[in-house]
């Protein structure tokens, strides 16, 4: 007896971990916190619930699935499998889920997402594969000649391509389609507070227990990119996806431009407007991330426009003036996110 | 015209730190958009990768001369420019008026007296560093330089070039680091740093590094390059130095160590830098660290890692619950943001770039003959330190610029 009380007197914790076993915890929820790499980028999750029902064992092997399904760089990926197939593949149902969202951004967008782009990603340099020069004019017409969501069609489990030179690109979108894989995961594990991050892009849901506080989300700016002074804007969240595409990090000179790893799939050359990052909420994070690549394209004042007309989304657009400052704007919607001091 | 005055306006705006106002007072700028016409003195291994370069560029230069008195390094740079004319004898081509700009990449004891010949022919340079052998040379190219003002002379540190080491340049300089307490360089191989000889009465020609008479040793072609970078980062440079080091391993008759050390004390700045180099051990090859109260940066030639330190990491970690961004940052396993997740072209792409800029805005370079000499002071003070076991202190006659 004297011995266990030492014992409770100098190891708190050890008071904490009989506490929680003994049941006299467990209605309290708390926070749980799982992190660690994926698909050559990290995760980052926070939940709440009075257990640990979720592992980060799980997470990887959910994200490596889907890796194994839409990953350009893995060997032997079904999407590795379609790019070199002549007429298609049978569809695995991550697959069919990303392929039927992509189309649909694809008409929505008039065309301005398209995964069809990845003989032009890959052209310009930022693609799986090195490229030792860029390409010639007359080269971009030549691939345009097989890019276009028009080239390839659904017919119940089978992709199908028109030409056998359609190849695609899922980067643009299976990422956030990652996340509301993980959320969904978290849910069905009865969880109802949480913030799943992947890669930049987020999907959250209710709030941070105990205090019942929203999620707070920092929209980083262009910058260096690994401080907080970059934040251009932190918002509060309790349901949704967020994510963000610019053209800040992601890019080389060649003479005199630009050119972004963004490439627009209408031209075949990389994008060159005055965007510098849009930030998309939609309901979940797929369709955010489908359409940041869109909002980058359409410019400032065809985005701000088609969200008016579209319910569901809301953005955040950081641009540059002519006269080469850097300003930002939002659809009326994102504006009642925005942290209050 | 626009341009003229835009020009004129940064110079202003830069005040008159660098002589830029001589600079404008007869401003041509005759090689707007224009080739250059380089002639490259010295086609050995530095020579050549400079030529490699210069062929990536072929819409700012055309490689008009070439220049060795080696025969077989002749026959192997004509393979990158078979349109050149071949010269043994610098003078001829600096005599040449289709000349514009000359290249020199020399033995180290060879830099003073070619760049004042090719400042005094009238040809923009661009000199490989270290800038010269020793400190009364630099002093006097200072002043050559000053009365050449429509003339561009750049030194050859070409990583402070990259885009990479221009952001480590940003980020010391806008407190990632907090204070800066010490710096940490290596560059550390193993072997015996000589070239082969295709016949032994050349020697002394080839493995010039090998000899005092013309080489600053391990200092001069090595870690002049972090001591440069250190000096543009911080604006500053060594007051006093000690160094040590001895012909250690390879005893085949050389004369410069294989195995150095060198303290340097930066004392406005309150900073110590160990810059060390062995050609003995390769375990940590190129390594380069500067330390401050709230981070690291760990440095390769072509990477760079931030490391905050744990206070400020705590900081950034209490913030927010996530973050998003277009490209979002990426911890490394270790702790590390990497700082530049693009892959970057050759130091020397972008200095040659640079010094076409240069010469045709007519701008200093930022690699010029002040900070060359501030370079070539420390390398001088290194090796005064390294053969004469003295502690180096800074003079007032270095305080050049």
């Amino acid at each position: 007896m004297t011995a266990f009380l030492s014992a409770f007197k100098f190891s708190p914790l050890l008071l904490i971990l009989w506490w929680c076993q003994s049941g006299a915890g467990q209605s309290q929820p708390r926070e749980w916190k799982l992190n660690g790499y994926a698909q050559g980028t990290t995760y980052s999750i926070i939940y709440f619930k009075d257990k640990e029902v979720v592992k980060g064992a799980q997470i990887d092997s959910l994200l490596d699935n889907i890796d194994q399904s839409m990953s350009l760089y893995k060997g032997g990926s079904l999407i590795n499998k379609f790019n070199g197939a002549v007429s298609g593949v049978q569809m695995d149902q991550h697959f069919r889920k990303v392929i039927k969202k992509s189309l649909e951004v694809y008409k929505a967008s008039g065309g301005l997402f398209d995964i069809t782009v990845e003989p032009l990603v890959q052209a310009w340099g930022f693609g799986a594969h090195k490229v030792d020069s860029l390409p010639t004019s007359s080269e971009i017409r030549g691939i345009m000649k097989f890019v276009g969501s028009d080239k390839i069609y659904l017919r119940g489990n089978y992709l199908y391509k028109r030409d056998k030179r359609v190849k695609i690109d899922l980067n643009g979108i299976a990422q956030g389609y990652s996340v509301d894989v993980l959320a969904d995961f978290l849910e069905s594990r009865g969880i109802g507070n949480y913030m799943v991050e992947l890669g930049g892009e987020i999907r959250v849901k209710g709030h941070k227990l105990p205090g019942m506080q929203k999620f707070a989300l920092g929209i980083q700016a262009p910058g260096n990119g690994f401080n907080e002074d970059l934040m251009q804007k932190v918002i509060e969240l309790d349901s949704g996806g967020l994510t963000t595409s610019g053209n800040y990090r992601k890019f080389y000179m060649s003479k005199h431009s630009r050119v972004s790893h963004l490439i627009n799939p209408k031209t075949g050359y990389s994008l060159q407007n005055e965007m510098i990052s849009a930030t998309v909420w939609a309901r979940n994070a797929i369709t955010a991330d489908g359409y940041d690549n869109v909002f980058m394209a359409m410019g400032v004042k065809k985005s701000l426009a088609f969200v008016k007309h579209h319910s569901g989304m809301e953005i955040y657009l950081i641009y540059q003036k002519a006269d080469g400052s850097v300003a930002d704007t939002a659809s009326a919607g994102f504006y009642k996110f925005v942290k209050k001091n | 015209m626009f341009r003229r005055k835009f020009i004129k306006n940064a110079a202003i705006a830069t005040g008159g730190l660098l002589l830029q106002n001589n600079f404008l007072k007869a401003a041509d700028l005759q090689y707007e958009g224009k080739k250059i016409n380089i002639g490259i003195i010295g086609c050995g291994d530095r020579g050549t990768g400079l030529m490699h370069v210069l062929n990536e560029l072929t819409d700012l230069y055309q490689i008009a001369g070439i220049c060795d008195v080696l025969d077989f390094r002749i026959a192997n740079a004509k393979k990158l420019a078979p349109n050149a004319v071949v010269y043994k004898d610098y003078h001829k081509m600096l005599d040449q008026k289709n000349i514009d700009a000359v290249i020199i990449a020399v033995p180290l004891s060879m830099h003073f007296a070619l760049g004042k010949d090719a400042l005094l022919a009238g040809k923009h340079v661009y000199l490989e560093k270290t800038m010269t052998y020793n400190i009364p040379q630099a002093i006097e190219l200072v002043k050559l330089a000053a009365s050449k003002p429509h003339q561009i002379l750049q030194i050859g540190h070409q990583y402070r070039y990259t885009p990479l080491y221009f952001k480590v340049k940003e980020m010391c300089r806008s407190g990632y680091l907090g204070k800066v307490t010490q710096i940490d360089c290596r560059w550390d191989r193993n072997g015996n740093w000589r070239r082969p000889v295709p016949d032994p009465s050349l020697e002394r020609q080839i493995n010039w590094r090998m000899y005092r008479e013309y080489s600053g040793g391990l200092p001069a072609e090595l870690l002049s390059h972090q001591i440069d970078f250190i000096n543009w980062v911080f604006d500053t440079h060594a007051t006093k130095i000690f160094a040590t080091g001895g012909i250690d391993f390879f005893k085949d008759g050389r004369e410069t160590y294989d195995n150095v050390q060198a303290v340097l004390r930066y004392e406005k700045d309150g900073m110590v830098g160990n810059f060390g180099a062995t050609c003995a051990n390769s375990h940590d090859g190129y390594l380069f660290k500067i330390k401050g109260s709230k981070g690291t940066i760990s440095l390769l030639v072509n990477e760079g890692v931030y490391y905050p330190e744990k206070e400020t990491l705590k900081e950034y970690h209490q913030t927010v619950d996530g973050v998003t961004g277009a490209t979002k940052i990426t911890w490394n396993k270790d702790g590390g943001i990497p700082i530049l997740t693009e892959p970057v072209k050759d130091g020397s792409w972008y200095a040659l770039s640079d010094f076409h800029k240069c010469i045709e805005t007519m701008q200093p370079p930022t690699s010029n003959v002040y900070t060359g000499a501030r370079t070539a002071f420390t390398v001088h003070m290194i090796n005064k330190s390294l053969f004469g076991n003295t502690i180096e202190n800074w003079q007032p006659e270095y305080n050049v610029g």
